[in-house]
């Protein structure tokens, strides 16, 4: 190197120190994000339904993924400090998927009906869907794993599900290790995916999707046997309904990103569409046996389940939208 | 875990400092592996976190990301070719590789000023890949033209592990700015873009565009001679053993999703497996091309090769240890060292030296399309016979892919290629 070319690289090191060292630290130094009145709202659609939801607001931290209920048209926020991208609730245990707090790393936090966090458990991936068991025993959790290595570029992104006892934080299996069968046959493929768990009332078992070459199929799986079979394509996760009847499930369309749901009778195999023109990402939720509760990432919505009448805002700036039963209790009420 | 790596990979370089003039590296050589290391640190940087950026920000699937990463990796690939010829023929290495690199700065640019819709960022990974793509021919080319011939495997063991290095560290640089400032994306791609102009910078201030062995006299060469590499004596039998090995060789995604089969263990350790093969990689980078040199390539790339055979034995295993796995781990990451450098080194110890990064061009294409044929028929065969028989296929087919190729290269060593 030349002496001329060797100073010039040297003030140019120094100058983008400056800039990048000034620009991080402002960006950390910054003005905190301040509390803002901006929560999620109910519409007049809910009289009495009790429904948990988290909030949808990016830019304020300290009020995105909180955990809200709605009772009785009445948004509450519940106490305790955490924060998912996706929760569910069922059985007086309650699953939140987050980031942790390094603010690097993803974990997943079991708490209890008083939102005391019990454990936590690492994620491998971005939260996508999360499950409880009606009777709270089993949970399951869905996150996307980048397939990228150091030595290769991201290729393409794949899901792992994992299923974990509630009680004790343990991790039971990752359905990854199932073993699978199609028409009675073993079935197995490098590009195995699975996601989007639903348990039955008998928490042993559960439907879910598997992902391969282009298919989307609906399996129905057992715990404790750790073995899946197929029932049929073009079901992505699926949701139980109350009496474990229908399937409500989002239908791709064509190749695309984009889907609509759909509603399968379990017994006659037969499926209809919803009154929801959009296209909806989402695990629906059950409000009762008749309803459906799903968000488009910006608000929750409801839809009759048989088809007729058509979607209606439940609640605005709010997703992950969880079904609390009258039966059941609701987290942390009364405080 | 990132504490590991943090300390591993800033040992390094200054242990470089000391060691390249140790390791006889020309200077150009160190050079080009810092313009890697600057590069990869700004675009681990990016790919770190974009899959966050993308659902956390802008509400989308990573999924979309994985879709738009797909589609541009095969047009790298041809322009890898064309951009090798055109700076043979121009005679212009190092502008050509800056045009590479120059065009990935632009992207991380992009990224600051206006990455906050689905189809900018889509643009903004085409770019990117396509800088890749133009790039990496013409510097491996400029590696191998800086080298002697005696020390060619060293070089681009050196030239590997210094941009492994930045490939730990810009995962490392991205958390720590996403701890210091939650969620400030853009002070992530700010960073990232200066880095990428520090590597420009490197590549134009310090970087020998007419290294020694660069060809100053007779015309340029035609693209008829490019294209007669294909049949020329001793680069043909080169590129047939390299497609036949990459055919026969599973890439490490899959060995991953084959180890997360078999072995039942903690999900929140998987990403150690990547870590850890990435450090044995960045630990025998050098080693491997000091003895390649010394004993002769041919021997370390066979193997090398041998080593993904331990890969695949531990694989067919119905039960895998801790120990065992870390081995396995190990042997994944001494593959990569024996055979991603050496080969190139191999590659541009054989081709004449007007023709170097057409044929490194060339080469770096056939294997990454064999690289494609073998995931595609490893899917298929563990789809029909199960994982176990799709191993047990591919490591009888390696054997002989191995078999074919010793022969062939050996030829390939002996007979100097005429462009």
């Amino acid at each position: 190197m030349d002496r001329r070319s060797g100073k010039i690289l040297i003030a140019l090191a120094v100058v983008c120190l400056v800039i990048g060292g000034g620009y991080v630290a402002i960006a950390a130094l910054g003005p905190s994000e301040t509390t803002t009145d901006a929560r999620p709202q109910a519409t007049d659609v809910l009289d009495h339904t009790d429904v948990m939801v988290r909030a949808v607001e990016p830019s304020k931290p300290t009020l995105n993924g909180r955990v809200f209920v709605v009772d009785r048209g009445k948004v509450r926020q519940l106490p305790g400090e955490i924060a998912c991208e996706r929760v569910y609730y069922a059985g007086g245990e309650g699953l939140c998927l987050g980031v942790a707090s390094s603010g690097v790393e993803y974990e997943a936090t079991i708490f209890d009906s008083k939102m005391q966090p019990q454990h936590k458990i690492t994620l491998t991936g971005l939260p996508s869907r999360a499950r409880v068991s009606e009777d709270g025993r089993y949970g399951a959790m869905t996150v996307f794993v980048s397939g990228d290595s150091y030595l290769q570029a991201p290729s393409a992104f794949s899901t792992r599900t994992t299923i974990v006892e509630m009680a004790t934080g343990k991790q039971l299996a990752q359905l990854e290790q199932f073993s699978v069968t199609k028409d009675g046959k073993p079935f197995d493929a490098v590009d195995f995916n699975f996601w989007g768990v639903t348990f039955a009332k008998d928490p042993n078992t559960f439907y879910a999707t598997l992902g391969t070459g282009g298919k989307h199929y609906l399996v129905e799986g057992s715990v404790s046997e750790r073995t899946m079979r197929v029932l049929r394509d073009g079901v992505e996760c699926p949701s139980l309904s109350p009496d474990n009847r229908q399937i409500a499930y989002k239908s791709r369309i064509g190749n695309s990103e984009r889907w609509h749901l759909r509603v399968l009778d379990l017994a006659t195999l037969k499926d209809h569409a919803v009154a929801e023109d959009r296209s909806i990402d989402d695990q629906v939720e059950w409000l009762d046996d008749n309803t459906l509760a799903y968000s488009n990432g910006i608000n929750v919505y409801t839809v009759p389940a048989d088809g007729s009448g058509e979607a209606q805002l439940l609640v605005r700036d709010a997703t992950s939208p969880v079904r609390l039963g009258a039966e059941q209790e609701l987290p942390a009420f009364g405080r | 875990m990132y504490q590991v790596e943090a300390s591993k990979a800033l040992l390094k370089p200054r242990l470089w400092a000391r060691g390249a003039s140790r390791l006889k590296v020309p200077r150009n050589v160190v050079m080009l592996g810092m313009v890697s290391l600057l590069t990869d640190i700004s675009s681990e940087m990016v790919a770190t976190v974009l899959p966050m950026y993308l659902v956390f920000t802008l509400g989308a699937s990573p999924l979309v990301f994985g879709a738009i990463d797909g589609t541009y990796r095969g047009a790298a690939a041809v322009v890898q070719v064309i951009s090798g010829f055109s700076s043979d023929r121009w005679r212009r290495h190092k502008e050509v590789a800056g045009l590479g690199y120059g065009l990935s700065a632009l992207g991380k640019v992009a990224l600051v000023a206006a990455g906050n819709t689905i189809g900018g960022i889509g643009a903004i990974v085409a770019v990117d890949r396509v800088g890749k793509g133009i790039r990496t021919a013409p510097r491996d080319a400029l590696i191998s033209l800086s080298s002697a011939k005696d020390r060619l495997a060293t070089s681009f063991g050196v030239h590997r592990a210094m941009d492994s290095v930045g490939a730990m560290l810009g995962p490392l640089f991205a958390f720590g700015i996403l701890i210091a400032a939650p969620a400030r994306f853009d002070a992530v791609f700010v960073v990232s873009t200066l880095f990428a102009v520090l590597g420009l910078a490197v590549l134009f201030l310090n970087v020998e565009g007419k290294p020694r062995r660069a060809p100053r006299t007779g015309t340029p060469p035609r693209f008829r001679a490019a294209l007669g590499l294909l049949k020329d004596r001793s680069f043909a039998p080169l590129l047939l053993a390299a497609a036949g090995l990459s055919i026969a060789s599973v890439s490490d995604a899959l060995i991953y999703v084959g180890l997360q089969r078999t072995i039942d263990f903690e999900p929140a350790l998987f990403p150690l497996l990547y870590v850890m093969t990435a450090i044995a990689f960045m630990g025998l980078a050098i080693p491997a091309g000091q003895l390649a040199d010394r004993i002769g390539k041919v021997p370390v790339l066979l193997a090398g090769h041998a080593l993904l055979l331990v890969v695949y034995a531990v694989l067919l295993m119905s039960s895998v240890g801790y120990i065992l796995l870390i081995l396995c781990l190990l042997a994944l990451g001494g593959y990569f060292a024996a055979t991603e450098g050496v080969i190139t080194a191999l590659a541009g110890a054989v081709l004449p030296e007007s023709l170097q990064a057409s044929g490194i061009g060339i080469l770096i294409t056939v294997v990454s399309l064999g690289r494609l044929v073998s995931s595609l028929a490893f899917g298929a065969l563990w789809l029909e016979l199960g994982l176990h028989n799709a191993v047990t296929i591919f490591a009888a087919a390696l054997l002989v892919a191995m078999a074919i190729a010793a022969p062939l290269l050996l030829r390939a060593q002996r007979t100097p290629a005429h462009g």
